[in-house]
C-alpha cells in the first residue's frame, strides 16, 4: 500500500476525524484525502515525476506528499526557511524540474507551481512506475546536503502500528523536510491519529500547542526538550494530557530524563535510535543510556539487524533507504551509522560521532562522555565538549557551558574540573568557557566537524 | 609589570594552580621546569591566543622561559 492508499483507508473509517490541527485550521481525513486526490491528478495530468516541495503549511504538505505516492512522482520536501538563492542551488544539485511552493519564489532552474495550480478537480490519476519513491534530505553541518531515497512503501512497512492510538494526537516538533518529521506523519496516518503542527517548531511554539490541542504525543530531540521542559511551569505540567515522550536524535543526558520525569510524571518515556538512511532501529524505555545488547542477537531474519564493527555500530534494515541521489542502490546491505559505541555490561553505550572525534596528541577523545560527566555538576544547564586547534598537541578538549540561573561561575567551573578528573588527562577539558547560549541546527546541539 | 606580561603570569600562575604547584613565575622560569606537560602548555597556548589575541606557539615559537613569551610580545 502506498501512503496514499493508507490515507484513503483511513479517511473511509473515520472521515470526520482530524489529521492535521493547525494554529489556523483543522483538516480531517476526508478533505486530506479529496485534497491528496486533487494533487495527485495534478501531478499525473502534468506528467511530474520528481518535485520539490517548498510548502510550510502541513495541512497542504501532507495530502501533497500523499498524492506523490499515489502517482509513484518523487517529492522532495525543502527547508521551509531557505531564502529563493539557496532553494535555486537545491534545485540545480537535485536536478529538480518543478517546484511545487506556498509563496511566490525567484528561482530560475525549475518550474515553479503554486498549490492551486496542481491541484485538480477531474480527470484520471495515472502512476508512472512501480514504485513510490521520496527523497529526504540530509540536515548536514556542512553547505550542501546528500539527497537520501527512500520508497513510501519500505518506509511504511518499518512503521509500527499501536494500540493506544485511538485520540492520539502527536504534537509535529520536527518539520517535514527532517527524517524525524517523515517518521512522525507515516505514524500519524498509519495509525489514524491525528498531527497538531505548531506555528514553528520552536519551543515556545510548541509549548502553545501543547496546552492548546490536548496533545497527548511528543517527540523531539533532548535539545529541544532541554528548552521545553525550561518553558513548562511545574506547577501546571500535570493538567496537560502528555501519555508519551519520545528522545532521539542525539545522546540523552540524564539530567533531561529526569526533568521530564519529574514534569510529566504519568507519561511513558522512550529513547528512539534512527537515521535517516537505516530507518529505525529500535526504542527503550527504561531511562538508561543506550541500547540493550540483546539488539546484537537479533536474527538473519530480523528485519532491523545490529553489530559492531571497529566500534561503530553499523544497521541492516529492510525498511533503510534506497540509496543516494545520484549513486546506485545500497539494497539490503549493512550500513555504517557514524555513531561510535562500546559495550558496557548489558548496554551499547554511544561516545561520539566519527566524525567529532577529538584527537590530542594522538589520543582519541569523544566529546560524549566528557559532556556527560560535566552535564551532571550542579549549576550547569547545558554543555558542549569540542576539538580546540592546538599548535602544540593538534586538539584540546574544550567545553561551553550555559550555567543555570543563579550559579556560581567560579564554583562550577572547579566542580566540572573536579567531576573530570576520572577521564584520562587528555580528555579532561582544559578551556573552559561560559555561554549565553549554545547554538543549534535541526533541534540539536550543532557539532562542527572536528578539526 | 607591563598588562601583557600580568597576562602571561596570571595564565601560567591559573595553570600551576590547578596542578597544586607552588612556584614564583619569573622571567628566568623555565617553562619545563615550572612542571607544565605539553597538555598544559597547550592550554596555555589558547589562553593567551584568546586573552591576547596571538600566541608564539601558534606561530610555531617554543619558548624556553617566561621572559621569552614576554620577549616575543615585544616583537
Amino acid at each position: 500500500m502506498t501512503l496514499y492508499d493508507v490515507l484513503r483507508d483511513r479517511a473511509s473509517s473515520a472521515p470526520d476525524r482530524p489529521l492535521v490541527v493547525t494554529p489556523e485550521l483543522t483538516l480531517t481525513y476526508a478533505r486530506a484525502s479529496a485534497r491528496a486526490e486533487a494533487f495527485a491528478r495534478g501531478l499525473s495530468a502534468r506528467g511530474i515525476r520528481r518535485f520539490a516541495c517548498v510548502v510550510a503549511d502541513a495541512a497542504e504538505l501532507l495530502p501533497l506528499l500523499c498524492a506523490s505516492s499515489a502517482v509513484g512522482s518523487e517529492a522532495s520536501v525543502f527547508p521551509r526557511d531557505l531564502d529563493d538563492a539557496i532553494i535555486d542551488d537545491y534545485l540545480a544539485w537535485f536536478e529538480q524540474p518543478v517546484v511545487v511552493a506556498d509563496r511566490p519564489l525567484e528561482v530560475t532552474r525549475a518550474q515553479m507551481l503554486a498549490l492551486e495550480d496542481l491541484a485538480i478537480e477531474t480527470g484520471p490519476i495515472e502512476r508512472f512506475g512501480n514504485g513510490s519513491p521520496t527523497l529526504i534530505l540530509t540536515t548536514g553541518t556542512t553547505g550542501k546536503p546528500r539527497g537520501v531515497r527512500h520508497d513510501w512503501e519500505r518506509l511504511l512497512g518499518g512503521t509500527r502500528t499501536a494500540d493506544d492510538q485511538a485520540g492520539a494526537r502527536w504534537l509535529l516538533a520536527y518539520n517535514l523536510n527532517q527524517f524525524a518529521g517523515t517518521q512522525i506523519l507515516l505514524h500519524v496516518i498509519k495509525n489514524g491519529a491525528t498531527l497538531v503542527a505548531p506555528k514553528s517548531n520552536q519551543p515556545p511554539d510548541a509549548v502553545v500547542a501543547l496546552r492548546e490541542h490536548g496533545v497527548t504525543h511528543v517527540s523531539g530531540t533532548p535539545t529541544f526538550w532541554r528548552f521545553v521542559t525550561a518553558l513548562i511551569d511545574p506547577s501546571t505540567s500535570r493538567s496537560l494530557p502528555l501519555r508519551q515522550i519520545t528522545l532521539g536524535g542525539e545522546a540523552v543526558p540524564a539530567a533531561v530524563l529526569e526533568s521530564l520525569t519529574k514534569l510529566f510524571p504519568n507519561a511513558k518515556i522512550s529513547q528512539v535510535y534512527a537515521g535517516n538512511e537505516f530507518g529505525s532501529v529500535g526504542s527503550v524505555r527504561d531511562h538508561r543510556s543506550g541500547l540493550p545488547v540483546s539488539v546484537l542477537s537479533r536474527g538473519e531474519d530480523a528485519d532491523v539487524q545490529v553489530r559492531i564493527v571497529d566500534g561503530e555500530l553499523q544497521v541492516r534494515s529492510r525498511f533503510g533507504m534506497l540509496g543516494y541521489y545520484g549513486e546506485p542502490d545500497v539494497g539490503d546491505g549493512w550500513l555504517g551509522t557514524g555513531d561510535l559505541v562500546r559495550v558496557e555490561d548489558d548496554r551499547i553505550v554511544f561516545i561520539g560521532r566519527a566524525t567529532e572525534t577529538i584527537n590530542v596528541g594522538g589520543v582519541k577523545v569523544h566529546p560524549l562522555p566528557v559532556e556527560e560527566i560535566a552535564g551532571k555538576v550542579p549549576g550547569v544547564d547545558l554543555v558542549r565538549a569540542y576539538g580546540r586547534p592546538s599548535p602544540v598537541t593538534g586538539q584540546i578538549v574544550a567545553l561551553e557551558v550555559v550555567l543555570r540561573a543563579g550559579a556560581d561561575r567560579d564554583d562550577v567551573e572547579r566542580a566540572i574540573r573536579a567531576a573530570c578528573e576520572s577521564l584520562l588527562p587528555a580528555a579532561r577539558p582544559r578551556l573552559i568557557r561560559f555561554v549565553e547560549r549554545i547554538e543549534t541546527r535541526g533541534d540539536k546541539i550543532a557539532r562542527p566537524r572536528a578539526q | 609589570m607591563p598588562e601583557v606580561e600580568q597576562t602571561v603570569v596570571e595564565a601560567i600562575q591559573k595553570i600551576l594552580r590547578r596542578k597544586q604547584i607552588e612556584a614564583s613565575v619569573v622571567p628566568e622560569s623555565e617553562i619545563a621546569g615550572l612542571g607544565l606537560e605539553s597538555l598544559d602548555v597547550a592550554e596555555l597556548s589558547a589562553i593567551l591566543e584568546d586573552d591576547l589575541g596571538r600566541d608564539p606557539y601558534s606561530a610555531g615559537v617554543l619558548p624556553r622561559t617566561v621572559g621569552e613569551i614576554f620577549e616575543w610580545y615585544r616583537t
